[in-house]
């Protein structure tokens, strides 16, 4: 743990925004879960919930804004606070993207729920599962600095975007066997694409814990992929 | 119009961006080997190695007490002027040896002008008097060339079209950032190579404070220039080169950007970060 700042205030004032962010954080994953949740147990109530969660997101968003420009102004941090200022508050801009994608998944879900159930929505279990622990671990990265996992979350992104392909084709490929059924196949490759996006947030949040704890910009580079073991 | 693309891009660095690196490789201005200094039985400098880049901003920034003072003076030798004072080491200025046995130290300082943390015009001279008074302590009666230069000096301190037309005027009669700027001409006037300032902005108000950098941004197309500074806002808007001090030693010294972005040193970090005091 860092020494504390010779300005009590400089400290209170970093802790308060590291809490905002993590605060927010905390949110955007439980919306997302509940829109998924709303998916593979068709309840739509947890649609609802994500939905409405969206305000409280985009509120934090603008508090992380604000109080990480009361920081650049009032204190001028330079070095690792500086860095800290500038992380929080794109970790606020993705998780609000993040927000975002997990109200788009809600409402295909509620249509998707309206309808008689399409067992393909099974095919999403794996993507989310991964998009998820990217998420996690992505954010616990941030939180403990942990520059290690931060690396490795890049080469998943990549497993990911790879699912989503997969998927869309799969559920293409459904679609003239069941057309009675295409606009809930559209929701299924869009849900697919929501959670790709998510995936891209989740690797730019570990690109900026990276920057926040060392200083390195990795963004649009393409570390190898590790051998599977 | 586009001239034709270079076949392949230059690499980029994943380190946050630092300052670009300059044509020509840097030529060395001063260089300090294995500098210590005493005051009487107290050594107040360790072991500094330490290179200032010619026609650069070098800021020494640290901590009260740290040595950063001490070292600004062996630049001139003007800790010689305190009787308990002992140097050992080498110092360098364009790799003349600058306590050589046959070295004046009155020439290492004409060389070495130095700008102090409280403008200190002669009190009993006039505006243009005081611009010139090295000049004619040196023995320089032309009139013509004197004129010439004070109005030169006056120019390159960005301060001739405030006072040009009252020369006449008791230096001591100018604001605070003006008679900074003032004893910035006297010491220009004498063609130094080098500008010491020893926190020279640390009694002015913003706007004052504004011209003086504005100026050291025009003074180091001639000169090279080493700021002491507690300012580190200061430091960073200025300087291309910082250095930090602690306790008699150099701990980093790296290029601005670099200095405060992403120091090598943690004792740098909490400094910067105001960590501890």
């Amino acid at each position: 743990m860092p020494a504390t700042h010779i300005l009590h205030n400089f400290d209170n004032a970093l802790e308060q925004l590291r809490n905002t962010a993590l605060m927010m954080a905390s949110l955007t994953e439980r919306s997302l879960d509940n829109a998924m949740a709303g998916l593979f147990d068709r309840n739509s109530d947890r649609c609802n919930v994500a939905i409405a969660d969206d305000e409280e997101i985009d509120i934090l968003e603008k508090t992380v804004d604000k109080e990480g420009y009361e920081i650049l102004i009032r204190f001028q941090p330079v070095a690792s606070d500086f860095r800290h200022v500038i992380a929080a508050m794109k970790l606020s801009n993705n998780l609000e993207r993040i927000g975002d994608a997990a109200v788009s998944i809600a409402r295909r879900v509620k249509k998707l729920n309206a309808h008689p159930v399409l067992p393909e929505v099974k095919l999403l279990e794996p993507m989310y599962s991964e998009t998820i622990a990217m998420l996690k671990d992505a954010l616990r990265a941030f939180t403990d600095s942990d520059v290690e996992l931060a690396m490795a979350i890049k080469p998943r992104d990549r497993e990911v975007d790879a699912m989503n392909r997969r998927l869309a084709n799969a559920f293409t490929d459904e679609m003239p066997k069941n057309p009675e059924q295409l606009r809930g196949y559209l929701n299924l490759i869009f849900i697919a694409r929501s959670l790709e996006r998510v995936g891209d947030h989740a690797t730019n949040i570990a690109e900026d814990a990276i920057f926040a704890k060392s200083a390195q910009d990795i963004r649009h580079t393409h570390p190898a992929v590790p051998a599977k073991p | 119009m586009n001239s034709a693309q270079p076949a392949t891009r230059p690499a980029q660095s994943n380190v946050m961006a630092v300052s670009p690196s300059p044509a020509s490789p840097p030529v060395p201005a001063f260089e300090a080997s294995k500098v210590c200094v005493w005051y009487g039985t107290k050594q107040a400098l360790f072991e500094i190695d330490l290179t200032v880049r010619k026609r650069e901003i070098t800021a020494i920034i640290g901590p009260s007490g740290c040595g950063k003072s001490t070292f600004l003076r062996c630049l001139n030798r003007m800790h010689e002027l305190v009787p308990s004072a002992r140097m050992e080491g080498k110092i360098t200025l364009f790799g003349e040896d600058l306590y050589g046995a046959t070295v004046d130290p009155a020439i290492v300082r004409r060389r070495v002008g130095m700008v102090f943390q409280k403008s200190n015009p002669f009190p009993t001279m006039s505006i243009g008097e005081n611009v010139i008074a090295g000049l004619r302590l040196n023995g320089i009666r032309d009139r013509a060339f004197l004129n010439e230069q004070m109005e030169r000096s006056l120019r390159l301190a960005a301060l001739w079209d405030e006072v040009k037309n009252e020369l006449h005027r008791p230096g001591v009669s100018l604001s605070g950032g003006q008679q900074q700027r003032l004893c910035i001409a006297r010491a220009v006037a004498m063609e130094p190579e080098v500008l010491l300032m020893d926190e020279p902005c640390s009694a002015l108000d913003p706007m004052a404070t504004a011209k003086i950098e504005e100026l050291m941004q025009e003074l180091k197309k001639n000169f090279t220039i080493v700021i002491v500074t507690h300012n580190m806002q200061q430091a960073t808007r200025c300087s291309d080169q910082t250095a930090f001090f602690y306790m008699g030693k150099l701990i980093e010294m790296d290029s601005t950007a670099k200095i405060f972005s992403n120091p090598g040193q943690k004792q740098t970090e909490d400094y910067i970060t105001g960590r501890f005091g």
